[in-house]
């Protein structure tokens, strides 16, 4: 646990779970899609549906996909800049049943086409939790440097991943694996010590069996 | 490498290598985030003077977006100053600043989130208060800051510092026995002294509910920051006489978490009980839509 999460961050009010946290839920989304995101579908559920629209987290959430940070003093004028910009934003109810009470559903398309799907949970003190990527469960903080390859559930991928990272002297400080059926789609979520050097992810890319490689660089 | 899970581990850590609370806070932040005690405690004293900028930057004029927020900081400041002030200059000093944080808050002003920002008022109010009064060196005061931080870090761990998922407890409560943690270091105390301030504080929170006037920040959260101020103070000053709490420091943590769980959801943040369901809120709700 950061010390900074208990004391901080310096942010713009009035709810570090609902104004901060969305925010942050939008920024780490942003750095995912690693590029302009041009369409963002954003699907409220629990407490951000019933009580968000005072706390700003519409706003905090668009604000984060445009990439400002939490004390960006922008963030009460995000709706309008995002409009000027020519972002397009479509807000609803999530369907997601017995998630966290305080859980952002963000359909979004990038400037390229990419898409991505990211359900974020804010857990308090501006703390979060990304713990969807495309449907599949996750589960990390946004703290650490990120890899999330999604495979096919096939022997050796894990070991190619992790061959790489200490081919590049990278420390890995947790991991995760998750499947959606045996030999279905897999994902393999990895934070890190140090950044992973975009050639890494590069050779990740073109990796026979990798569907698809998302980095949650920490470096602006 | 220092790791602490619970505030026992805080104490038994201080006693057996002959350290400070705030030294066992701050070298675990330095091992954690691979940088220097001194990096760290620059950090620490940024929070600190951005709580500060914060309380500076108060502007009475302002009113919330709902209009239901702004200027009570200023009547706070001009009562205290008829020399009607029932409570002493510290506290009463404290009561003004944590209302005007409350406010900037509520305002949609940058503030510093301790833990949360709906409790932002809390600690900066009794710190910022307490170095005027006593003429504290900032440097004490950041060292006392790292004591809120690990006090916080140990409920957020045990138990929640979310409203949503534990009440008000987890928040206005969390941030009033961080403060006053910090507070008895201030005035002297020794670990074991902080842990009892600690759960003077948190235990006479426990069970507040989390029902805000139309889901937002500010009725009852901003006046809360106040209680959560004077609770601080007197929680401070018990463990300062020697008084000590028949519950265990991390039993008091250990019992919000379970208070918070069984707290109905319509007291958690969703504005479906409590005050948010009063005549007067549904006429508040009424004027807002």
């Amino acid at each position: 646990m950061n010390i900074f999460d208990i004391i901080g961050p310096v942010m713009v009010g009035p709810s570090s779970s609902h104004t901060a946290g969305a925010a942050k839920i939008g920024y780490i989304s942003r750095k995912l899609m690693g590029e302009e995101i041009v369409k963002a579908e954003i699907l409220l559920y629990g407490s951000f549906l019933a009580t968000g629209k005072g706390h700003g987290t519409r706003m905090a959430l668009v604000a984060g996909l445009m990439g400002m940070k939490p004390d960006d003093c922008r963030i009460p004028e995000s709706l309008n800049i995002a409009k000027r910009r020519g972002m397009e934003v479509i807000f609803g109810e999530s369907d997601l049943k017995e998630a966290h009470p305080n859980t952002a559903q963000l359909k979004l398309t990038g400037v390229t086409g990419r898409k991505l799907e990211v359900v974020g949970e804010s857990l308090g003190g501006s703390r979060i939790n990304i713990a969807k990527i495309d449907g599949i469960e996750t589960n990390f903080s946004g703290d650490y440097p990120t890899l999330v390859v999604h495979n096919i559930d096939q022997p050796g991928h894990v070991s190619e991943v992790t061959a790489m990272l200490a081919h590049k002297s990278v420390n890995i400080a947790a991991m995760q694996l998750y499947r959606s059926n045996r030999g279905g789609d897999a994902v393999m979520v990895i934070e890190c010590d140090q950044e992973v050097p975009p050639e890494g992810i590069k050779w990740l890319e073109k990796a026979e069996g990798v569907v698809k490689v998302t980095y949650l660089s920490l470096e602006d | 490498m220092i790791v602490y899970n619970t505030v026992e581990d805080i104490v038994r850590i201080c006693r057996e290598n002959n350290m400070l609370f705030w030294q066992v806070i701050m070298r675990a932040d330095a091992q954690e985030r691979m940088v220097s005690e001194d990096i760290s405690f620059a950090a620490m004293r940024e929070m600190y003077r951005a709580m500060k900028r914060a309380d500076s930057e108060y502007d009475k004029n302002l009113k919330s977006p709902s209009g239901l927020s702004g200027g009570d900081g200023e009547k706070m400041r001009i009562f205290n100053s008829t020399g009607n002030n029932l409570c002493g200059a510290f506290m009463g000093l404290a009561m003004e600043k944590a209302i005007k944080m409350g406010e900037s808050n509520a305002c949609m002003k940058r503030i510093v989130a301790a833990p949360t920002a709906g409790a932002c008022g809390v600690i900066p109010a009794v710190f910022l208060s307490y170095e005027t009064c006593f003429n504290a060196p900032e440097d004490k005061m950041v060292e006392a800051m790292f004591i809120t931080a690990g006090i916080g870090a140990v409920i957020a761990k045990n138990a929640s510092i979310a409203g949503a998922s534990g009440g008000c407890q987890a928040e206005i409560g969390s941030a009033s026995s961080m403060a006053a943690a910090g507070l008895a270091y201030l005035q002297g105390g020794d670990a074991e002294c902080i842990a009892h301030a600690m759960a003077f504080a948190l235990k006479n929170m426990l069970g507040l509910t989390c029902d805000p006037v139309c889901g937002l920040v500010e009725v009852p959260c901003i006046k809360r920051n106040s209680a959560g101020a004077v609770n601080a103070i007197s929680s401070a000053q018990m463990a300062m006489a020697g008084i000590r709490s028949a519950i265990t420091p991390d039993e008091v943590i250990d019992s919000m978490r379970r208070i918070g769980n069984a707290m109905p959801s319509c007291l958690k943040e969703t504005g479906e009980g409590g005050l948010a369901i009063t005549p007067s809120a549904q006429r508040i709700k009424e004027t807002l839509q």
